[in-house]
């Protein structure tokens, strides 16, 4: 079952769980199966058009999913879904 | 000796100019903002005593070199080899990025929040910081989603150490982002690599032809603005 990693600065949303299982086989149906988790990470994560925003990138093992077949690339079930986003904190808070 | 801007004397900015001042780098620091109480326990170059008082010229009078009160604008860049962005603002990041793309010149985008950080390494003739990230966007920051006070620390040292091998022409992380994602559990940082993208605004308007300040790398870069 695949696993999705869910960056620190989202974990208020998961509860705190920093990897979470899923059974998908795209990206994309991962993705729907953490929303049914955890309500309101997809909007986090996704445009209204449901593409990736912007500044969020999703990784299946070490590669960028922009470089595959995007949402639409295949996992297995051994494969890490890891979401990276820009962070802006640092100089103040 | 090379001279580095650090943009932001806060959480991040303190440790890494620290750091980069002990490593002989000469330092410009640039920060609007004026210390504050609720800034101490993670802007640990201050005490009670610098209350009130600008970040940059204190943090400047404790390590050396220049210390403007002021957010980052290109006209700094002009006269620095390499730029270290500290701040928490996503357009400044995007600015300087975008900057330092188009002037050949070297830098690093450093962010902390809660228990992690990414410090991303640029330089000329690879994929820039808006290949990866396209746009700012509303992402959490620290008035949200908190962070630990240690975390800037840690990820200030690395991005200074990563500053350190930029300044000496090591290519090595070059167009990589280093992901911590929980500093209390995993120490290893994930490290992103990733291709230039097409049709990036910032990388087409590189130079094609080295800047004297450029770490050389032509036909990387040629291919590069082409894509």
């Amino acid at each position: 079952m695949p696993s999705i990693r869910v960056p620190s600065a989202l974990r208020n949303i998961t509860k705190g769980a920093s990897d979470v299982d899923v059974d998908a086989p795209t990206v994309r149906d991962a993705l729907a199966a953490l929303e049914k988790l955890y309500p309101g990470i997809a909007a986090r994560l996704l445009d209204g058009g449901g593409a990736v925003r912007p500044f969020i990138k999703i990784f299946v093992g070490p590669d960028d999913i922009g470089g595959l077949a995007g949402l639409d690339t295949k996992v297995g079930a051994r494969d890490e879904i890891a979401i990276v986003p820009a962070i802006a904190g640092g100089a103040d808070a | 000796m090379t001279r580095t801007l650090v943009v932001g004397a806060g959480g991040l900015g303190g440790p890494l100019a620290l750091a980069l001042a002990a490593a002989g780098h000469e330092l410009a620091i640039v920060d609007p903002d004026t210390v504050e109480l609720s800034n101490l326990h993670r802007q640990i170059q201050f005490t009670a005593a610098d209350l009130g008082l600008p970040k940059a010229t204190r943090l400047a009078a404790r390590v050396g070199g220049t210390g403007t009160v002021a957010p980052w604008a290109p006209a700094l860049g002009d006269a620095v080899d390499l730029i270290v962005d500290a701040s928490d603002d996503p357009a400044t990041k995007f600015a300087i990025a975008d900057w330092a793309v188009a002037n050949g010149r070297r830098y690093v985008i450093a962010s902390a929040l809660r228990f992690g950080g990414n410090v991303f390494a640029g330089a000329p003739g690879v994929a820039c910081y808006r290949c990866l990230f396209e746009e700012p966007g509303e992402g959490p920051t620290c008035a949200d989603a908190g962070v630990l006070g240690p975390v800037v620390g840690a990820i200030g040292g690395v991005a200074a150490a990563v500053a350190i091998s930029l300044a000496m022409n090591d290519r090595t992380l070059a167009g990589a982002l280093l992901v911590f994602d929980d500093l209390r559990r995993v120490a290893e940082p994930r490290i992103v690599r990733f291709a230039p993208r097409s049709g990036c605004s910032a990388c087409a308007r590189a130079p094609i032809t080295p800047q004297p300040k450029e770490i050389p790398d032509a036909e990387h870069s040629r291919s590069q603005r082409s894509s």
